[in-house]
């Protein structure tokens, strides 16, 4: 059974701030025409347009808003009259006294008679959140990009026959929706903050766990649910706004999930990397590929979200789990880098060969002031892979005086990235070994200083 | 609810060393009538009500208490209105544990005499929250204030009249519990900057590493100035929530902040959220020691340090943005070489101001050295 407790009730000429009784004196109850949701996913935040039809008299109206047992901010309430805007004005909202979850508005209107109004809320309790399946050739040198848009409703709120839509960006808010819903006077009382400032963890667990239930529901509804829409796309401002074909109905508890995009065949390169600082001794495995048209992308952001890799392991299409991996925002034309984390079959190990000192430095005391190290470093790289690869190896040296020598077939390869790191960048043969080698010399004590 | 009870007692001339005679017989109530409530000030509300009392030849006493009100009785102040140079407020007394007090007052005749009693009034006070709209290009801004009356200071008022600092004063009722959302005022078509600001003192220099794209955070200028519709007063802080119309008839919310408070002539900032289209990476890529001073044990005592950035940025939207980057400066320091103009904000801050084209880059070098670094 649907729940409805979010209610508008026009009331006669009364007046609340002397009377709170007056307001079973009820004239109309209009229902909801349409219904627009706007959810964003870096907060728990989603934006209600409702289309209401009022019939008003000329002069004040006053009319009841309720919202008891919703998630609703009630200082975020607003009402416009398309088209009427000069003519139908809210002039003042009054939470009564004692009276929680309900407020009078005072209406100004020109007009006598049916007003198609818009009536706009924050509410918290709905969010989505972005997933991905990518499907690697047999080759790795394609992928198949599968998106999709899950939404969760926990609001204590039914929407019916909702235009849906969903915002890719990172809100700036001051106040927690669901705090705002709670408080027994929407704008506090004097004396307390105007606004906590947000706990970035307490909204993340909350997120963390819709997005949990998510997970079973979707799980358990995704067949009965879907349906395939098509997801029209527009930016603006810093966000990007997916508005879904047509209408849902998203009752409170229930989750729905929809195709955003489906591409095949994007070209992907094979990296791994070798970053001690970042990644400790393990080789790393990334997947590149670029957000632009040249990757068959590059029509909108890609919203953050997780990727399940798959690979085609036979011509039949039977495929193998690769693994699951979490991918970042990535803009129009940037490049997307997904981690697939620790490679097994493909090793770059650094092994120091020697190590001498020299150019000595001494005090007028006799105590040594300074001096080199000099490092003799091999990088061993195996591709045991059948595939060709591209290689990075980071190397950081936590100082800035050092000097690097270079073997002559390492030109081309290296470049120095800042103050203290260099990199290096190999394509390595399927099945085979190769190695790198490098002297570095750091400078010590007054071997840093110029002219010793 | 009336909480605040004005009285005069039946017996004039009662020596209040007496409290069980001083503190019975009431004999009159007089209403409130005019009564204003000034919400000029950021902390307290100061309320100024008048009543006519009905005084007899002699000395009356007033019996004013406020219980359950929270009135600071230290501001109460009682000026007589009708015949200030005749009758006269004698004495005032505080009975015990009571929240309220005594005046006496000698009147020449037996007389109505209207009176004002103000005094500061705690929880009760006025917010402003704001509401606006960006067009889609992000260069102007309608406008729409409210006012906000809270009142929870255990008195209620059946009608005031509201002063602020600016608008006209207007006339309210406001019950004990109640709060109060009025338009204040409106207005369109305000110009507005959008800038992007990163500061390397807090963003990270190298996003690409980060778990999460980090955002750049975004915010709007509004001047408070005659020529951009405004400037007539100052703008008080309160919340302000932004909207933006899309391809439809619809909005969406950008995002929420709480504007300052503007004086006339200034500029309110407001941050609506972060972009993560536009990448800002900062490398170090020079550091050298000079100018080495050393003691007469030949140990190093004072060097310079000439160092050199580069900022990279890299803009994937289809706009153009004005991006702030913010560096922090350590020590004594000289800039040596920009390839970009920069604000000196203070002794530890330079600023670049850019303006970064459409999918555009743009790149920011500059050495300096820091100066006299003890070793």
């Amino acid at each position: 059974m649907l729940r409805k407790p979010l209610y508008l009730l026009l009331t006669g000429l009364l007046v609340w701030s002397t009377a709170v009784d007056a307001k079973i004196d009820l004239v109309t109850l209009p229902a909801r025409d349409k219904t627009q949701l706007t959810i964003y996913n870096s907060a728990d935040l989603t934006l209600v347009r409702e289309q209401r039809t009022l019939i008003l008299k000329k002069g004040l109206n006053r009319l009841e808003f309720g919202w008891e047992n919703t998630l609703i901010d009630p200082t975020s309430v607003q009402l416009y009259a398309p088209g009427n805007e000069s003519k139908v004005r809210l002039l003042e909202v009054n939470f009564p006294a004692n009276i929680t979850g309900s407020a009078v508005w005072s209406i100004e209107s020109e007009i006598d008679g049916p007003v198609a109004v818009e009536i706009t809320f924050f509410t918290s309790g709905l969010n989505w959140r972005a997933f991905y399946m990518g499907t690697l050739s047999k080759d790795e040198r394609h992928m198949h990009l599968d998106a999709y848009v899950t939404i969760q409703n926990h609001s204590g709120e039914d929407y019916e026959n909702a235009s849906t839509r969903v915002i890719v960006g990172t809100i700036h808010l001051l106040d927690e929706i669901m705090a705002l819903a709670g408080r027994d006077s929407p704008y506090n009382r004097p004396g307390t903050p105007q606004y906590l400032p947000l706990t970035r963890s307490e909204s993340d667990v909350r997120l963390d766990a819709y997005r949990a239930l998510g997970v079973a529901e979707d799980m358990a509804k995704a067949a009965a649910s879907m349906e395939v829409k098509s997801i029209i796309k527009e930016g603006l401002s810093e966000y990007f706004l997916y508005t879904i074909e047509g209408t849902e109905n998203i009752p409170d508890g229930w989750g729905k999930r929809l195709p955003s995009f489906s591409v095949d065949k994007i070209p992907v390169q094979n990296l791994y990397r070798y970053e001690e600082e970042r990644y400790g001794k393990s080789t790393q495995r990334l997947v590149i590929f670029r957000n632009d048209t040249v990757h068959q992308l590059g029509k909108e952001p890609l919203p953050d979200g997780d990727i399940k890799i798959f690979k085609h392991v036979s011509k039949d299409q039977q495929l193998a789990y690769i693994g699951h991996v979490p991918s970042k925002y990535i803009p129009v034309d940037q490049e997307v880098e997904l981690d697939f984390g620790a490679a097994r079959d493909v090793k770059i190990d650094p092994v120091l060969m020697s190590e001498k000192s020299e150019n000595y430095r001494f005090n007028r005391h006799g105590d040594i002031s300074g001096s080199d190290r000099i490092q003799q470093w091999e990088i061993k790289v195996e591709n045991n892979r059948d595939l060709p690869i591209k290689i990075e190896v980071f190397r950081n040296f936590n100082t800035p005086y050092w000097k690097i020598n270079n073997q002559e077939e390492n030109k081309g390869k290296f470049e120095g990235v800042d103050i203290d790191t260099v990199k290096y960048t190999l394509d390595i043969a399927a099945y085979s070994n190769t190695t790198l080698a490098y002297d570095i010399t750091y400078l010590e004590g007054e071997r840093q200083n110029a002219n010793h | 609810m009336k909480n605040i009870y004005i009285a005069i007692l039946l017996i004039s001339g009662l020596s209040l060393t007496n409290p069980a005679t001083a503190r019975t017989k009431l004999v009159a109530l007089p209403e409130r009538e005019n009564t204003i409530i000034r919400l000029d000030h950021p902390d307290v509300t100061l309320i100024q009500e008048e009543r006519t009392l009905s005084l007899h030849k002699g000395v009356n006493q007033i019996d004013f208490s406020w219980k359950g009100v929270h009135i600071d009785p230290d501001s109460l102040r009682l000026t007589i209105l009708q015949h200030p140079d005749s009758t006269r407020l004698i004495n005032v007394s505080y009975p015990p544990n009571e929240q309220a007090l005594v005046w006496e007052i000698f009147s020449p005749d037996n007389q109505q005499e209207k009176i004002r009693i103000s005094y500061l009034l705690s929880n009760i006070d006025r917010v402003i929250t704001y509401e606006a709209k960006t067009n889609h290009q992000e260069n102007k801004l309608d406008l729409s204030s409210y006012l906000v009356l809270r009142n929870f200071s255990g008195e209620s008022f059946d009608s005031a009249l509201f002063q602020l600092d600016y608008g006209n004063d207007f006339e309210k009722s406001i019950l004990d519990g109640e709060t109060r959302r009025m338009l204040f005022f409106e207005t369109g078509n305000l110009k507005i900057r959008k800038i992007f600001i990163f500061n390397a003192g807090i963003h990270p220099w190298e996003p690409e590493k980060e778990k999460q794209t980090p955002g750049i955070p975004v915010s709007y200028e509004l001047e408070n100035m005659k020529n951009n519709q405004l400037g007539q007063h100052a703008l008080w802080g309160g919340k302000a929530r932004i909207y933006q119309n899309d391809a439809g008839t619809s909005t969406i919310f950008l995002g929420e902040d709480m504007a300052g408070f503007t004086p006339v002539g200034q500029k309110m900032t407001l941050h609506i959220g972060d972009s993560r289209d536009l990448s800002v990476t900062q490398h170090k890529v020079t550091e050298e020691r000079s100018n080495i001073r050393r003691n007469r044990n030949d140990h190093i005592v004072l060097y310079d340090s000439n160092e050199e950035i580069r900022i990279e940025i890299e803009n994937f939207k289809d706009a153009p943005a004005t991006l702030k980057v913010i560096e922090p400066m350590q020590d004594e320091w000289d800039i040596k070489k920009s390839s970009h103009d920069f604000k000196l904000v203070n002794s530890k801050e330079i600023e670049f101001e850019l303006n970064v084209p459409a999918k555009g880059k743009s790149t920011v070098t500059y050495s300096y050295v820091r100066k006299n670094i003890r070793s």
